[in-house]
């Protein structure tokens, strides 16, 4: 198959596009450059070389000895699996020669990120916090004062990102209002040790996937990638915890060990 | 026989409270509706394992080294049964073992540390929440990318 220089640039936008995609939702950088790679080999392409960053990647794309590069820009848009899946799926089935390009093109542009239902969001999230505060050791009260505590966050921390606030402030704000809620029952007393609400509360603003994401990078090759990631993870640790002093601050009461 | 049907118990109970974070935090991750289940059983399998281990008086940070590396194989075994990357299941399951109230306290003893001044006490609670964080973290991810480094070196899984 010899591809003329106006489907190389072609197949080198698709390319990009696929390797946006898992970029912006949160892949990890050794399967962003895999992806992009076989798309690319399976759409005619002799070679691919790809250079990620933080926030743009540029991919060069080798035909005949004719190369075509291109930069693209990749903002963060949140972490969601199912993108990263559905691109991996047209990977796989273009490989298979179950689509060709424009089949890929017209895919790729259909995507669209499937997010679930709010308010069940909001109470798994509720219930995943309380079943921390169990291992933490809480009793019964301790129990259902974290769930009240960190359902509200929730909410909270998802109206502030659906109005494109800074994650940052998100973070912080979320983790003053968890924070402050858990104080009230210490203060009250409920349960046999209401301090472990005010750590359990707050365990929903936990960078863990970049966190993960940023050692595995390293471990892979991609250290400036994984840099990155970690940095974002501590900036955000960092802002959740000034978010608690404050609010330890505010009402007095520390569930901490300090 | 009673000792093994309290460990029993305790591993059921364990199980249990460990398989709704990862669900929960798959749900944040918009993780695929199909796979939720998966990520339910890895959580599950996961935490209880460590929590087995730990009761053998395994330090923390082996505990989750096998208990992340196990996950780590039986992740690659569903992302090749259903061709779908690996990070889907793994991630959300290991969620529940992220070391984050220790990752809080040593942030939380920073701030102290520079609004009442130094201290021993304090600089003691940031130094051993802030490593055991590093050790645990390192543990988790290392385990989930045994697999991709030990057999698949740079090959691609799905």
């Amino acid at each position: 198959m010899i591809l003329s220089k106006e489907q190389q640039t072609e197949i080198t936008r698709i390319a990009v596009f696929a390797g946006q995609i898992l970029h912006q939702h949160g892949a990890e950088s050794r399967l962003v450059e895999q992806t992009t790679q076989r798309l690319g080999i399976a759409l005619g392409a002799d070679n691919i070389e790809l250079a990620i960053s933080p926030d743009a990647m540029v991919i060069t794309s080798l035909v005949n000895g004719h190369c075509v590069t291109t930069t693209r820009r990749c903002h963060d848009r949140g972490i969601n699996m199912q993108m990263v899946c559905e691109v991996q799926r047209i990977c796989v089935m273009l490989e298979k020669k179950l689509l060709d390009a424009k089949d890929v093109k017209k895919r790729l542009q259909r995507l669209k990120p499937y997010k679930y239902n709010r308010w069940l969001v909001v109470l798994m999230i509720g219930f995943a916090c309380a079943s921390f505060s169990h291992f933490f050791g809480g009793d019964r009260a301790v129990y259902w004062t974290t769930f009240v505590a960190s359902s509200l966050t929730m909410i909270v921390r998802q109206e502030l990102g659906h109005r494109q606030h800074n994650p940052f402030v998100n973070f912080a704000i979320a983790a003053f209002v968890a924070t402050t809620i858990t104080s009230i029952g210490a203060i009250l007393e409920i349960g046999e040790n209401p301090q472990i609400a005010m750590a359990a509360s707050v365990l929903l603003l936990v960078p863990g996937f970049p966190l993960i994401n940023a050692v595995s990078d390293m471990l892979k090759g991609y250290v400036n990638m994984g840099i990155a990631r970690w940095v974002f993870a501590t900036l955000l640790a960092v802002s959740v915890s000034i978010g608690i002093v404050a609010a330890i601050k505010v009402t007095g009461v520390s569930g901490w060990a300090i | 026989m009673s000792a093994f049907f309290d460990l029993l118990g305790l591993l059921i109970i364990d199980a249990w409270f460990a398989w709704i974070p990862a669900v929960g935090f798959a749900m944040v991750f918009n993780v695929p509706r199909k796979m939720l289940i998966y990520c339910a059983a890895g959580g599950a399998f996961a935490h209880s394992l460590r929590f087995l281990l730990m009761h053998f008086d395994l330090p923390i940070e082996w505990a989750t080294l096998i208990a992340s590396a196990s996950m780590g194989f039986l992740g690659l075994y569903w992302s090749r049964k259903h061709l779908i990357p690996r990070p889907v299941f793994t991630v959300a399951s290991v969620i529940p073992m992220i070391p984050g109230s220790y990752a809080f306290s040593a942030m939380i003893g920073l701030v102290e540390i520079n609004t009442t001044g130094y201290s021993l006490a304090l600089m003691q609670v940031v130094m051993e929440n802030g490593l055991r964080t590093l050790f645990i973290l390192t543990a988790l991810s290392f385990g989930l990318a045994i697999p991709s480094i030990l057999i698949y070196r740079g090959r691609p899984i799905v």
